[in-house]
This record gives structure tokens, C-alpha cells and sequence, in this order.
């Protein structure tokens, strides 16, 4: 079955995300399946970055070291990639030495060289893409709808170069006579969707009924932003960028407070700034849906790597205790269903539901057949009667207290000190106490409606993540299945509260081994907090990039061979 | 009498003396002098003696974090341009922790009252410096007296073109209803500092202080002149000027986002949803 790997490599600037965008769409409406994974540096210009390509003809879950093709828009591409490239596998571009003494298959190809030919060396980028579609057979006339769609607003001679540009690329291929070298199976009029995380984020958002984002701008969270301001007009939505996080989440709380749907979003470094606002969502009982975009860290970190070191945070941060929900979707498809529960719990118990994705989930566009949207946005009914003299934090028994807005006939009184029922500030102790048990009672009832994590049992072992790493998990079980291992997979989507009965199934699962984006494994800790069993077997990343399949493989085999 | 802005179910719990006490006053008699009704008001504070403000009147309160009122305040209004909304807090709150978001507030130009309760110290954590203490003001913090120079608040907002300025002095309740009066009915961002005599922890600026000094701005001042109106504010010393120092109306936020805002919908409608759902995701083909 059609499978391969492809990496586009080359300097900030020089379009390499404008080949993985053309491709990736161009593939995904010509039928075959994409996974793609960007990987670039805090600069706009020079460094290195590079977009890890993969296509096949069934739905891909996450991306191989392996490469089959290596398409180097710099001379650095080469260098550092070439040692991946396997036995048959196709080099070109900017390379160095021609001779490999292997299998390996090197041409020379001067994208820029030919891009000024046609006038400007910016269109070598599509030289590019014309060269990769060649490879995989594919004809050009999707290619042409797309650059009509995404460069015909520059005016008829764009596109034009651009087309000739993309033929360029693919003459030279065919004098090479590699014209349908790697060839994917006949074309499948089926339409995919090829959606990344922070579109699914955002779309989720809309969907949900948010009408006030309020952030400031944070990678890898800035796609949402840009996102749902793209929305903005067409739905009248009120997006605003804050001064600081500070303001972004005391916006949105102000906004939920008037009767909005608000979010913010951010990563670590924010969330840590957004940590007091956090606790006053809490203590005002105002709903608010916070994204935390995770990157390594501390401080300012790696701003353009993945990581899941913030799950603890999160569950714990701001000070004092106060029931809150935190989820992790594990691709586009479970975030844009992921935003609207959030929306619809937070609004359900008033408390803050906070949104774990990282730089992988951000960036990574996956491609589906059927793209299901099953949650919808429902605004919890209010008790027939609300009593008079209205009280925001009326104590009813389950601690949820009606909740109304603003300029209709009852007062709203909201407070970040401790308050009565009114919401008046309070030194009364007692009922310090009464609130305090108010809002804690939540947590009980916010746990029943988590949802249990997917589970695929395995003999041999069970593989244990949350968020992002879903898809690498099952690749690699897929994987470890072909050398005859039988693996199973725990993944967690809603981390807190942790739903019940957890701790008979980990008790029961053949040696778990826990994968994560950290150096101390939060998943483990967490897990062995609620059921107090142990999980020594952990498999850790952080240096800021994801998991690929192979390379987990060999881990998940090593872990278990001690 | 009680009056329709009074709240005698919560307890005030400021010393006897304060200034704050004129300023709750005026501000509720103008409210409903200028015929609001409590259930149209939203009163946003942040954490002082003066945040506690908007308990003590009935309206609708967010009494939010220390310094950060402002962008409570803002997004309020952003999502419910009819109501009234006036942030209140103290000079600490609005200048010292919450600084940067009085000073994106005016570039923002939300249609806002910003009072501040100016009392030049630190309140409610018994006495410290605040962003407005004088110069060599003594405090258990700063027994060696405040290093700082104080912010001129009124200076600060005029040079960046805040589109109502004004000044007002607790001890003269009819002279603050007239300022609260136009701040209130100003379309767009209007901040009034309020100077408030603190009688436990300031024995510096105290009522006669600041009678001895204030006096009102004359027809001589125009208020629609920048350049002198950031003059008339740097006036500070023997002679305190009150009034309205600067008015500059233009556009406010909501105005600039209202095209937009009607366009939004139902969003809880089924129907709704589905057509911005197949919308949406054909966008993604
Ligand atoms: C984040 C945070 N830091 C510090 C405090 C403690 N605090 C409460 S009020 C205040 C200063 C009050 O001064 P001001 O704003 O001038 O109000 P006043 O009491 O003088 O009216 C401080 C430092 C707090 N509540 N929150
Ligand atoms: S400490 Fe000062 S500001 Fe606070 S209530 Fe007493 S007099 Fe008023
Ligand atoms: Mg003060």
C-alpha cells in the first residue's frame, strides 16, 4: 500500500511552508490521505526549518523518521537530513555530494536558478512542489485550481508564473525520468477535509458559540487568534489582543460575566501570567474556556517545539483550590468537539475549563473522510423559579447557583473576596466555609461527566498517553503488531477530573509503559495520585520534537526488553 | 429616605472621616440624577478601600482582582454597549498594579467612566507608597520617605490624547456631581481622578490640604486644546486646578466594532449551527 515520507527543508523565508500547504491540499483533494508536521525556528528569516510530509492511501496518524524523498531548498537541508533518507530513497534539490555509494538516488536541481528564469527567484518554492508532484504522479490540474484559488487575488501573471513554475519543477523530473517514481493509486474522487489543530481550535470555538476571544499573541496559540479573526466579520465575533494574558483572561471573564461565550488563549508563559485570573473565573463562578498551547519551557522555553509539560500546572495552578476541567483532545477532529464541551461544562458547573494542545496538535494538519461534529452548544436551563431577592451564589445543594446577566431586573453582584450568597464581600467565617464547600462540591459531579479513556487492550503491554500523542501511539502499535508484539493503548482525552473506575482497569493492564512530552511523566503521577499504583515504565521526550513512529518503536521494544 | 442607588444591607467598612465617603455619595446621586436605574449600571473594581465602592450602592458589581478592573471593564461593555459601566478603584489598583491597562484603555477608547479614589497611598495594606505619594512621603515601608517622583495620572492620560480628563476633590460633593455628571454621559473613555483624603494613613494630603490648594478651572480653559490642557496639568503645588482639563471625542470602541457586533446570532439555534457548520467545514475541502 502507497506510503511515503517526504521532508521539504530550507531557510525561514524561503517558502518552505508554502510547499507544504500547496502539497498538502493539492494531495488531500486529489484523494490520498496527509499528515503533516511543521517544524521551524523563533526567526523570520534564515535558520532552518523544515515540513515532514507524509501520504498514503489510508488515513495517516503520525508522521515516520524515514524519508523516501528529501527535497533540499538549501544545501543545510542536505546535510542534516540526508542520513535519513533509506535505501531507494530520491534526494534533490541543493545537494552536496552526488556520489553516496548507496542506493540512495541524488540530483542536483537548481530551484532558484530556474525560478529567476522565470523572473523572480520566489516562485523556486513552487519549482519545488512541481518536482514532488511529479514523483508521485500526480497530474497538475489540481494543482493549477489551487494557485488560481490561492494566488489569484496577486493578479492573472502570478498565477501564470506560478504555473510555470510547477511545470518547471516537473519537466526537470521527467528528464531524470523519475516522472511517477513513488506512484499513488488511481484517483479517489472522495473530498477529504485537511484540518491542523489551532483551525480545529478555532472552528470548535465558533461552533461553540464564542463570541469574545481576547489574547495576546503567544506560539503556538496564535493560529486561533488568527483563526477566528479571519471569522470575525462574518460572525460578528469581538476579537481583541490584550495589552498581556493579564488582561486577555480578565477580558474574557468580563465578557462571560456580561453573558458572552469567552475564551482566551495562550502557551506556558501566558498561562503562567493568566494564573490569578484563573482563580478569579473560580471564585466568581464565571465560565471561561482557557487554551494552553504547551512548548518547552520553563520561561520563554523553545517557543516553536512541542512539549506536554504543562498538565500539572494547570490542574494545581492559582492559588487555594477550586474545581476546575482540563482536557487534552487528541487530534483536529476530537478539538473542535473538544472546545464545545468544554464550553458547554464550564457554563454547566461556572468554573474555568482549560484546554491543553502543544505545538504538534497546533500545527499538524491531518486529513479525514468524514470529519463528525457531535457536540452542540447548549446553555444550561434555569431553575423555573429563580427565588427573589436574587443571589448569584445562592447555596443550592449541588453548589450550582442560577446564574443570570447583567441589565435585566435582578442585580448580578460578582466578587473576588470571599462573598455571601449576594455576592457581597464577607469576613463571616462561617460562611467561608459554606462557599468554600459550595464550590468544591462541583468537582464530584464535574467528575461523572468525564469520559472514560479509549482503550485497545494488548497482551504484551499497554502504551499509556494523553493529547497529541493519540495517533503516534497507534501507529506504533500498528508497528509493533507487524514484528508480532500485541500492544495495547490507555489514551486520556479528560485529564481532571479524572473520571471513575480508573483504578481497576490500571490494575489489571499488562506492563504499562507511559509515553510523554515531559522529563518526569505528569500522566504517571497524576494517575498514580488517583489509583496509588506505580507506573516505572515511562518513556519521556523533551527536547521538542514529537514522537515518530519508528523512533517510538525502538523505544517501546527497548523499554521492554529491561 | 433611601434613595434608589442605596444599599443599607452591606456594612461600610471605612473609617470614620474618609473620603471616600463623598465620593460614594455624589456617585449615587448622580446616577440617579442622571435617571439611570441600578439594573442599567455595572460597577467594575478592582481591590482597596475604594474597590469596596460598588457594594455599598445597589447596581450591578464585578468586584474583580487588584488592578485589573480595567480590561473587566472593557469587555463588559465590548459585549453590552447599553449598559452603563464604570470602573472604580484606587490609585494603586488603576495606576500602580493595573498601569498598563489604563494606558491601552485609552488607546481602546471604550465608551467607560474610569474613577479613580486618589488618596495617594495605600489604603487597605495600612499605609505604603503609592504611584501618586509625594516625594519623600514616610511610610513603615519607606521609613527613609518615597525615592519615587510621583505619575501625574491627568499629564499621562492628555499627552495620549484620552478623550475626557478631569479632576475632582472628595471633600466638594456638588463641584464632583457636576465632573461625574459629564464623565458619565461622555461617549467614550473618560477618567476622573478623584482627590481623596485618607485620614488614618495619610497625615500629608489630608481635607485642608486639599482645600487650601484646589480651585476650579475657569472659562479662560479650553478644553479641547491638548497642548493647554497638558500645561493646566502640570500644575501641582500651591494652587491644585479641578475641572475638566481635556475633552478630545472620537470614535469609541464599540462604535468601531458595531457593524460587526449586529451580525451576530442565535448561537444555542440548531439551525443556526448546521448552516455555519457545512459553511465551515467546506472551507477545510
Ligand atoms: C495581586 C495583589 N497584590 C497585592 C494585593 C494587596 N493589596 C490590596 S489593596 C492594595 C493597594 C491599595 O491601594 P489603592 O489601590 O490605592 O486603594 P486604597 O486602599 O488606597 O483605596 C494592595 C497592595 C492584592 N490584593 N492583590
Ligand atoms: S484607611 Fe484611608 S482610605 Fe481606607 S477607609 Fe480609612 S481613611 Fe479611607
Ligand atoms: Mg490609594
Amino acid at each position: 500500500m502507497a506510503d511515503y515520507s517526504m521532508m521539504i527543508g530550507g531557510a525561514a523565508g524561503q517558502g518552505v511552508q508554502t510547499v507544504s500547504e500547496t502539497l498538502s491540499t493539492i494531495l488531500t483533494r486529489s484523494g490520498y490521505y496527509v499528515f503533516s508536521i511543521e517544524s521551524y525556528e523563533s526567526r523570520i528569516r534564515g535558520g532552518h526549518t523544515f515540513t515532514l510530509l507524509r501520504v498514503g492511501e489510508k488515513q495517516l496518524l503520525g508522521a515516520r523518521r524515514s524519508l523516501d524523498v528529501l527535497v533540499c531548498l538549501n544545501e543545510e537541508t542536505y546535510e542534516r537530513h540526508i542520513h535519513k533518507v533509506h535505501p531507494k530513497g530520491i534526494v534533490f534539490g541543493k545537494v552536496k555530494d552526488q556520489l553516496r555509494g548507496e542506493d540512495i538516488r541524488v540530483f542536483s536541481m537548481d530551484f532558484e536558478g530556474e525560478a529567476l528564469q522565470l523572473g523572480n527567484k520566489i516562485f523556486a518554492n513552487m519549482v519545488a512542489t512541481g518536482a514532488v508532484l511529479a514523483i508521485l504522479g500526480i497530474p497538475l490540474q489540481k494543482a493549477q485550481e489551487y494557485l488560481q484559488e490561492a494566488f489569484g487575488k496577486k493578479g492573472t501573471e502570478i498565477v501564470a508564473k506560478n504555473e510555470e513554475a510547477l511545470k518547471r519543477g516537473a519537466e526537470i523530473v521527467a528528464n531524470f525520468g523519475l516522472e511517477g517514481k513513488y506512484p499513488l493509486p488511481p484517483y479517489d474522487p472522495t473530498p477529504r477535509y485537511l484540518v491542523s489543530g489551532n483551525e480545529a481550535l478555532g472552528l470548535g470555538a465558533l461552533l461553540a458559540g464564542c463570541t469574545f476571544y481576547s489574547a495576546y499573541p503567544m506560539t503556538p496559540s496564535t493560529g486561533i487568534l488568527n483563526f477566528l479573526a479571519s471569522r470575525a466579520q462574518e460572525y460578528g465575533l469581538v476579537i481583541e489582543q490584550a495589552e498581556d494574558e493579564i488582561a486577555a483572561i480578565n477580558m474574557a471573564i468580563g465578557a462571560s460575566y456580561a453573558g458572552a461565550r469567552a475564551m482566551t488563549g495562550t502557551s506556558g508563559g501566558g498561562f503562567c501570567l493568566m494564573c490569578e485570573g484563573l482563580g478569579l473565573a473560580a471564585m466568581t463562578e464565571t465560565p471561561i474556556v482557557v487554551v494552553d498551547a504547551q512548548r518547552p519551557g520553563p520561561s520563554t522555553g523553545l517557543p516553536t517545539r512541542t512539549a506536554q509539560g504543562d498538565l500539572l500546572f494547570v490542574i494545581h495552578a492559582s492559588h487555594d483550590e477550586f474545581p476546575r476541567f482540563v482536557f487534552a483532545p487528541k487530534d483536529p477532529e476530537e478539538a473542535v468537539n473538544t472546545v464545545i464541551r468544554a464550553f458547554n461544562l464550564a457554563e454547566k458547573y461556572q468554573v474555568p475549563a482549560i484546554i491543553l494542545s502543544d505545538q504538534y496538535l497546533a500545527d499538524t494538519k491531518w486529513s479525514y473522510d468524514v470529519f463528525s461534529v457531535q457536540e452542540r452548544p447548549e446553555r444550561p436551563l434555569l431553575p423555573n423559579k429563580v427565588p427573589k431577592p436574587y443571589k448569584r451564589y445562592a447555596l443550592f445543594p449541588d453548589g450550582v447557583s442560577p446564574r443570570l446577566f447583567p441589565g435585566d431586573e435582578h442585580l448580578v453582584v460578582a466578587d473576588s473576596d470571599e462573598h455571601d450568597e449576594f455576592g457581597h464581600l464577607t469576613e463571616n467565617l462561617l460562611i467561608r466555609k459554606a462557599m468554600q464547600e459550595k464550590r468544591m462540591k462541583k468537582l464530584e459531579l464535574m467528575r461523572q461527566e468525564m469520559r472514560f479513556p479509549f482503550f485497545i487492550p494488548g497482551k504484551d503491554a499497554t502504551l499509556l498517553g494523553w493529547g497529541s500523542t493519540w495517533g503516534v501511539l497507534l501507529e506504533t502499535r500498528r508497528e509493533l503488531q507487524k514484528k508480532g508484539k500485541e500492544i495495547g493503548i490507555l489514551h486520556f482525552s479528560d485529564l481532571y477530573p479524572l473520571p471513575r473506575g480508573l483504578q481497576e482497569l490500571l490494575a489489571g493492564l499488562p506492563t504499562p509503559v507511559v509515553v510523554e512530552h515531559n522529563f518526569t511523566g505528569q500522566l504517571a503521577m497524576l494517575l498514580s495520585r488517583e489509583t496509588l499504583l506505580a507506573f516505572p515504565k515511562r518513556i519521556c521526550r523533551y527536547d521538542g520534537l514529537p514522537f515518530l513512529v519508528e523512533e517510538l518503536t525502538e523505544k517501546v521494544e527497548e523499554v521492554l526488553s529491561t | 429616605m433611601t434613595r434608589d442607588f442605596d444599599n443599607p444591607q452591606v456594612e461600610i467598612a471605612w473609617c470614620p472621616g474618609c473620603g471616600n465617603f463623598g465620593i460614594l455619595r455624589a456617585l449615587k446621586e448622580t446616577l440617579e440624577e442622571l435617571g439611570y436605574k441600578p439594573q442599567q449600571v455595572v460597577l467594575v473594581s478592582g481591590i482597596g478601600q475604594a474597590a469596596k465602592t460598588p457594594h455599598y450602592l445597589k447596581a450591578n458589581v464585578f468586584n474583580g482582582l487588584h488592578g485589573r478592573s480595567i480590561p473587566v471593564a472593557f469587555a463588559i461593555k465590548a459585549t453590552r454597549p447599553e449598559l452603563c459601566v464604570i470602573a472604580e478603584s484606587g490609585d494603586g489598583c488603576m495606576y500602580g498594579e493595573g498601569g498598563n491597562h489604563f494606558l491601552h484603555a485609552i488607546r481602546r477608547n471604550p465608551d467607560i467612566t474610569v474613577l479613580v479614589h486618589n488618596n495617594q497611598v495605600y489604603g487597605l495594606t495600612k499605609g505604603q507608597a503609592s504611584p501618586t505619594s509625594e516625594e519623600g512621603f514616610t511610610t513603615k515601608a519607606q521609613p527613609w520617605g518615597n525615592l519615587a517622583h510621583p505619575l501625574n495620572p491627568l499629564s499621562l492620560a492628555i499627552s495620549q490624547g484620552a478623550s475626557f480628563v478631569a479632576r475632582a476633590f472628595a471633600g466638594d460633593i456638588e463641584g464632583l456631581k457636576g465632573i461625574l455628571k459629564r464623565a458619565i454621559t461622555f461617549r467614550g473613555f473618560a477618567l476622573v481622578d478623584i482627590l481623596q483624603p485618607c485620614v488614618t494613613f495619610n497625615r500629608v494630603n489630608t481635607y485642608s490640604w486639599y482645600q487650601e490648594r484646589v480651585y476650579y478651572l475657569g472659562d479662560d480653559h479650553n478644553p479641547h486644546d491638548q497642548i493647554a490642557a497638558f500645561e493646566r496639568s502640570l500644575e501641582w503645588g500651591n494652587r491644585i486646578p479641578l475641572g475638566v482639563f481635556y475633552m478630545n471625542p472620537k470614535p469609541t470602541y464599540e462604535e468601531k466594532i458595531r457593524e460587526r457586533t449586529l451580525r451576530q446570532r442565535n448561537v444555542f439555534d440548531t439551525e443556526v449551527f448546521t448552516t455555519i457548520l457545512q459553511k465551515e467545514l467546506s472551507r477545510f475541502l
